[in-house]
């Protein structure tokens, strides 16, 4: 099995705030981060997909339609959006890197079709990021 | 979990510590060929950078596995306030008699996080320079209760 990597990047901004709960709670669970008019990251994501190498091109899979692929469902999706307002997946959802990084393997794992999906990877920022995978996958 | 999915956080902490690897198992010169400059008598140190994940449930009211301020709390509490800015070999307990290499500075950091009593901790990574990396996550499940 090779594991296949491709790195992009893209801004947004984003708020964290739960209608259920009151405004004292709010501040308290999301601190910062709870500010009303959001505030913004670059982020980060790294997307690994394995496989076996073609025996005729050598590829897991083409680099060039990986890279489609993310323009199309992420980049597109997310790039320079407010997250909460903009990408009708994270609706009802605090946008945190954890649920942003399970939407993220949600819309990636069924247009993965050569090699299969093996980890997303999402940095918030340098020191704080989300990872999805399968059970027991995590250390490859 | 959902649906078989794993999902973890990442969160990368820095401390700045000295150490010396010498083992009193080995004569000089074999400390001197085994350890090389990491023998020099008086130490030396490094920026470690250390970065961990943690899984769990994602909490539908919050959207997190665990509360960052509640992780950084508990990192800072058990790992960072007995390494930064210490010397391993004569501040830290865990390396009397047991050399600090980095592969037992992650084991040890791992030894000390399993606590962490609101996710699971899945992986330590120890990185003690820009160019070395070493990662521990735990043995199989029969040994995991030996090191906690």
């Amino acid at each position: 099995m090779v594991y296949l990597t491709r790195k992009i990047e893209f801004s947004a901004s984003h708020l964290y705030h739960n209608p259920a709960l009151s405004a004292e709670e709010n501040k308290r669970i999301f601190g910062k981060c709870n500010n009303p008019h959001g505030h913004g990251h670059n982020y980060t994501l790294e997307v690994t997909v394995a496989g076996e190498p073609d025996p005729v091109t050598g590829m897991v899979l083409d680099l060039k339609q990986l890279k489609e692929i993310l323009e199309r469902e992420i980049t597109q999706r997310m790039d320079h959006r407010f997250l909460n307002y903009e990408v009708p997946e994270l609706q009802g959802q605090i946008p945190t890197c954890e649920n942003i990084a399970r939407v993220i393997w949600n819309l990636l794992e069924p247009k993965i079709i050569q090699g299969r999906l093996h980890k997303v990877r999402l940095y918030e920022t340098p020191d704080l990021f989300a990872e999805c995978y399968r059970n027991g996958a995590g250390c490859a | 979990m959902n649906n078989g999915l794993t999902v973890a956080l990442g969160r990368r902490y820095r401390f700045a510590a000295s150490h010396r690897l010498h083992s009193e198992k080995l004569s000089e010169e074999e400390n001197n060929r085994v350890y090389g400059k990491c023998n020099n008598p008086y130490g030396h140190g490094h920026n470690y950078v250390v970065e961990i994940s943690v899984s769990g449930g994602v909490d539908p009211a919050t959207g997190m596995i665990v509360n960052l301020t509640d992780l950084d709390s508990f990192v800072e509490r058990e790992m960072l306030e007995a390494f930064d800015h210490k010397s391993l070999n004569e501040d830290v307990g865990a390396f009397r008699g047991k050399v600090p290499t980095t592969e037992n500075v992650c084991v040890e950091i791992y030894r000390r996080l399993i606590r962490f009593p609101l996710a699971k901790l899945e992986r330590v990574r120890v990185e003690e320079t820009s160019n070395n990396a070493f990662e521990y996550a735990g043995e199989e499940i029969q040994d995991r209760a030996a090191i906690r």
